[in-house]
């Protein structure tokens, strides 16, 4: 089965290399249709004609497009995307500087809204036939109707500013140091063995994750409950059933099994998206990830910095779909031969 | 087609969801008479006041006032116009790319069906939020950009789902009969092919709504939206949140208004999904 989870992975990656490819073009098409001169940016005020003129040369802003494309992509294959215009530090070691906490708050988000997505929608199916069942389907619409950034806003009110039980800014408490081992907070927090820097930090990512995973759930509930309403038309339940076995059993022993497989491939979107939702939630709670630094560069146009986020936001969804997809085929028996 | 439209009124929750669309609906159109102030009239008089029935309040600014003393209801009432402009014009613009494409990729197959795949293939590894802040990057602020900036990034989601629809559709013995009477392909499409998906292009026109209105709103919090001349829900929320201890009522109000437009267009999907019997998989959107 490794074999076959190994195949697919390299098959997904090597179809990603032509997309990324586009996605590469398109990004730098766009971003040079910007009125703005990266050549005059990166130079003072007092810079003259000529300077700017001799800067775009050095940048290669003088070659047509396709060849400056050509130039900045065996950069970016160096792991060179050019200098930052605002913080005059190379974009890549920003990207990888925030990435981390990124990252970070990403997976405690998928964690969340795995878990209230797993048991809402037990909880939704358990509810089919009853009253309660309209009603929980009509809340569950509401509730896909808040955005990820509506609910940093409502948890940020509620816990951060009305009842001031939890923290809303930053990802530790300012008088806190900021352990630096491998980039993740967490986890370098423990491996520096200082537990106050852990907590803070983990204090300080519960709003936010809790916002993407709130925001996440209600699509991967209704999804589940969709599903396992599928498997319930299934032989196999009614002769669960004529087995004897108990309700519960059935449920979660035979039902959720097999609901799970459309399950995953939504959540796998899911998550794709979840990943770039968290620029706004960063955002919203000063959080130091890379959607914060991408706010910044774009309010900014600073142009090898977006273009840096850019792909590595893209690349971060490619990897994302790759690892549901082999998911896929670890859970589905039927993918495994061939 | 008209008749199960009709039905569809039938439902309590498209009627519910229509109730609240005519609200918000109604707000955008005659904001010009509903709303009692200016929206950008500033009264450094009388900042910040609470709603009206607070014990500060000021019977003329029913809401409050913002941190500029521009009048919060008003803010909201021209919102919602610059919410439900995005909302039509982006919805519209995505559906007739997405379904012009969709079509000619389904029903023709092939080459173009291959091209439009990859196309979509790509614009879909870009995360929307993403591709959304580049585009406005390159397009700048302002009410039509933001228009144009979700059409290039929401075709996808009609081409998509469109696409398989008429896959299906295509196979039914009445297009076939209708080649065999001499439609040309494009009469086909038109007359036999296009009615058929109408159903599912509603529904999905009613979800991509309520994605207009979520993106516009992040688009202006971010400060690269509609721009600062117009009263937008996202910049109220970006201008609230830093005086939330002195008004919480500033950020609050605008959440609702998002909370309640999305939650319209969503429930009318949710409705007519049900009774035009769409047989579209939950994508959660």
């Amino acid at each position: 089965m490794l074999a076959i989870v190994a195949k697919l992975v390299a098959r997904r990656l090597l179809a990603a290399i032509p997309i990324l490819l586009v996605v590469s073009a398109l990004l730098f098409c766009v971003l040079r249709l910007l009125p703005v001169d990266p050549a005059a940016m990166s130079l003072p005020t007092t810079a003259t004609i000529a300077e700017i003129e001799a800067k775009r040369r050095e940048m290669g802003l003088d070659r047509p497009l396709p060849e400056q494309y050509v130039i900045w992509l065996s950069d970016a294959l160096h792991g060179n995307f050019g200098r930052s215009i605002q913080f005059g530090r190379e974009a890549g070691s920003l990207v990888a500087a925030t990435l981390p906490a990124t990252i970070q708050l990403a997976g405690a988000a998928m964690v969340l809204a795995a878990i209230f997505g797993l048991g809402g929608g037990l909880l939704l199916f358990h509810l089919r036939g009853t009253w309660f069942e309209a009603v929980a389907d009509f809340v569950s619409i509401l509730l896909l109707s808040i955005p990820e950034f509506l609910w940093g806003l409502i948890l940020l009110f509620v816990f951060g500013v009305a009842l001031q039980v939890l923290p809303f800014t930053g990802a530790v408490s300012p008088n806190l140091p900021q352990p630096h081992v491998t980039g993740f907070l967490l986890i370098d927090a423990l491996l520096v063995g200082r537990l106050d820097v852990f907590a803070s930090a983990c204090r300080h990512l519960i709003l936010p994750a809790l916002a993407l995973g709130l925001a996440f759930s209600p699509a991967i509930m209704r999804v589940l409950r969709s599903s396992l309403f599928d498997v319930y038309h299934e032989d196999y339940i009614q002769q669960a059933r004529l087995r004897g076995l108990p309700e519960r059993q059935i449920l979660l022993g035979h039902a959720l099994k097999n609901a799970a497989l459309p399950t995953l491939t939504l959540a796998g979107v899911q998550f794709g998206i979840l990943f770039s939702g968290t620029l706004l939630v960063e955002v919203i709670y000063s959080y130091p990830g890379m959607g914060n630094l991408m706010v910044d560069a774009v309010r900014n146009a600073d142009l090898p910095l977006i273009q840096a986020i850019g792909l590595t936001y893209c690349v971060a969804v490619l990897l994302i779909n790759t690892v549901v997809d082999s998911l896929y085929v670890v859970l589905n028996p039927k993918l495994r031969v061939g | 087609m008209a008749g199960s439209l009709l039905r569809a009124l039938g439902s309590p929750r498209v009627l519910l969801a229509l109730a609240m669309v005519l609200i918000i609906g109604v707000c955008a159109v005659f904001a010009h008479f509903l709303a009692p102030h200016d929206p950008a009239e500033q009264n450094l008089l009388s900042i910040l006041t609470p709603p009206a029935w607070a014990p500060d309040g000021d019977p003329s600014f029913p809401l409050g006032t913002d941190s500029l003393g521009r009048d919060v209801l008003s803010r909201l009432i021209y919102g919602a116009r610059t919410a439900m402009l995005v909302a039509v014009f982006a919805s519209l613009g995505a559906m007739i790319i997405g379904t012009v494409l969709a079509h000619i990729s389904g029903y023709f197959g092939g080459a173009v069906d291959w091209l439009i795949g990859r196309l979509v293939e790509v614009w879909m590894s870009f995360p929307p939020v993403i591709l959304s802040l580049i585009l406005m990057v390159g397009l700048g602020v302002g009410l039509d950009r933001v228009i144009l900036a979700i059409v290039l990034v929401d075709w996808t989601r009609f081409c998509r789902v469109l696409r398989s629809e008429v896959l299906i559709v295509r196979r039914h013995d009445y297009v076939a009969a209708a080649r065999l009477l001499g439609f040309s392909h494009w009469q086909t499409i038109v007359r036999e092919v296009l009615p058929a998906t109408l159903p599912l292009l509603i529904t999905l026109f009613s979800l991509e709504m309520a994605i207009a209105v979520v993106v516009e709103a992040i688009l202006s919090f971010v400060g690269l939206g509609v721009g600062p001349n117009q009263a937008a829900w996202g910049q109220m929320i970006a201008d609230a949140r830093q005086y939330v201890y002195q008004s919480p009522w500033n950020l609050l109000l605008p959440i609702f208004a998002i909370f309640f437009a999305v939650a319209a267009f969503n429930l009318l999907g949710d409705g007519l999904r049900r009774t035009l019997d769409v047989r579209l998989a939950e994508t959660g959107h």
